[in-house]
């Protein structure tokens, strides 16, 4: 089974993600502390979830950089530092009730479904909520989506050998948390995308699996 | 004046919630590799939401000692690891978030007190946004707030060890105050934050006397 890494913070919305039965096969949770080439040598993609320490990322990027030379995948969701990311994030007011409040206008307003991860996506699982915006993105990298007022939500490029894939949505954190149910939807695109596994089934929370 | 150190993993815009003014202090303790910050000249300690519970977990000794000394814990996460004395967090799915709600049980000190615990609820007409998860209270705690079906989401723990220790299942909170006044204008999340605080100083106060 291919294994996806997923950088860990510490927070417990990361730790159920890759401890629900759904999931503990396919992530391997990689304290953002003891982050080794050895340990990302085994890893075939990697994910760094909203909440990050984008801090200790920063001490180790080289370590991510040379991740992506090596052709393997690497998504990052949430915010991000210009200290090991060639972009800019900015923080946004978070719109959590526009789907009761104003349902014709989501955070998103273009969304290129022919991108793998988007490919039959319904436009209420490709996005719910945001967290920023970038407001500079690579000269190399592609938009997969905006806002309203043009800024970048979701951008890839594959100039560093393998391929960077941002968002500021947060399925891998939101999904852990659980109070949005449908994500399924997006998460196992996107895991197929990295290690071309489709998980199969709803997540489901399991307190055997949790300690 | 309370001296409170807040734990923080770097997670953006945390420390933007938690501005010193003339009812607490605040100094930041960052985790890093080595984590093992010194609490003893501190008067509170503070877990916020989205914090390293593993770091947390390798101090559970130190944290102990500090409440042992009539220190006090605010926790506004979810404590997956059992670094908290005699109380457990539990991550649960099995509810609806529509079909959640909160009901002020117990409340020895007023801390919902002029507050709207619907405020708790709802977020626009949505319920469920607030907590996650609940509570395995102490034998002793105060269970202050609990959901639909009874479970704790707010405990006050003065009887687990010599301290105090306020505990939310996950439910954030931050001094977001900014001059640590309270207003009518100001949420009763913001309020409830307060009132603990506010409750501190008295103990404190109380223990000096």
């Amino acid at each position: 089974m291919p294994k996806i890494g997923l950088i860990f913070n510490g927070v417990w919305s990361q730790y159920t993600f890759a401890k629900a039965p759904k999931y503990k096969d396919i992530f391997e949770l990689l304290y953002v502390y003891d982050l080794s080439k050895e340990k990302l040598d085994g890893m075939d993609a990697l994910c760094i979830p909203f909440q990050s320490n984008q801090q200790a990322l920063a001490l180790n990027k080289e370590l991510l950089y040379d991740f992506l030379r090596q052709g393997k995948k690497i998504f990052i969701e949430g915010d991000s530092s210009a200290d090991w990311l060639d972009a800019r994030w900015e923080n946004r007011p978070i719109n959590n009730y526009w789907w009761v409040t104003n349902p014709e206008n989501p955070p998103v307003s273009q969304t290129d479904y022919t991108h793998p991860v988007y490919n039959g996506l319904k436009p209420r699982h490709a996005c719910w909520h945001t967290h920023g915006a970038y407001t500079r993105i690579p000269d190399h990298a592609s938009v997969i989506q905006r806002n309203g007022n043009g800024e970048a939500i979701t951008w890839e490029t594959k100039h560093y050998g393998g391929t960077l894939m941002a968002t500021t949505l947060d399925p891998i954190v939101e999904h852990g948390i659980q109070q949005i149910t449908h994500l399924d939807n997006y998460v196992d695109k996107l895991v197929d995308y990295l290690v071309g596994v489709k998980p199969q089934g709803k997540f489901k929370f399991d307190m055997a699996s949790f300690n | 004046m309370l001296k409170a150190i807040l734990i923080s993993n770097n997670i953006e815009g945390l420390e933007n919630y938690f501005q010193s003014n003339e009812k607490v202090s605040y100094e930041i303790s960052h985790v890093t590799k080595h984590f093992y910050p010194d609490l003893s000249s501190y008067d509170l300690l503070i877990v916020p939401n989205g914090s390293d519970q593993v770091a947390m977990g390798k101090i559970k000794d130190k944290v102990k000692d500090f409440l042992d000394e009539g220190k006090a814990l605010i926790c506004c996460d979810g404590w997956f690891t059992n670094w908290v004395p005699g109380n457990q967090w539990r991550m649960d799915n099995d509810k609806k978030t529509i079909d959640i709600r909160y009901f002020v049980k117990d409340d020895p000190h007023g801390f919902f007190k002029g507050l709207d615990v619907n405020e708790f609820i709802f977020s626009h007409g949505i319920s469920g946004y607030w907590a996650c998860g609940y509570i395995v209270a102490a034998e002793n705690a105060t269970v202050i707030l609990e959901d639909t079906w009874q479970r704790p989401i707010i405990v006050l723990d003065e009887k687990t060890t010599n301290g105090l220790m306020f505990l939310t299942a996950s439910g954030p909170l931050g001094d977001m105050t900014f001059d640590g006044k309270e207003s009518k204008k100001q949420s009763s999340l913001v309020k409830l934050y307060q009132h603990v605080i506010d409750y501190l100083i008295t103990v404190k106060k109380q223990a000096y006397a």
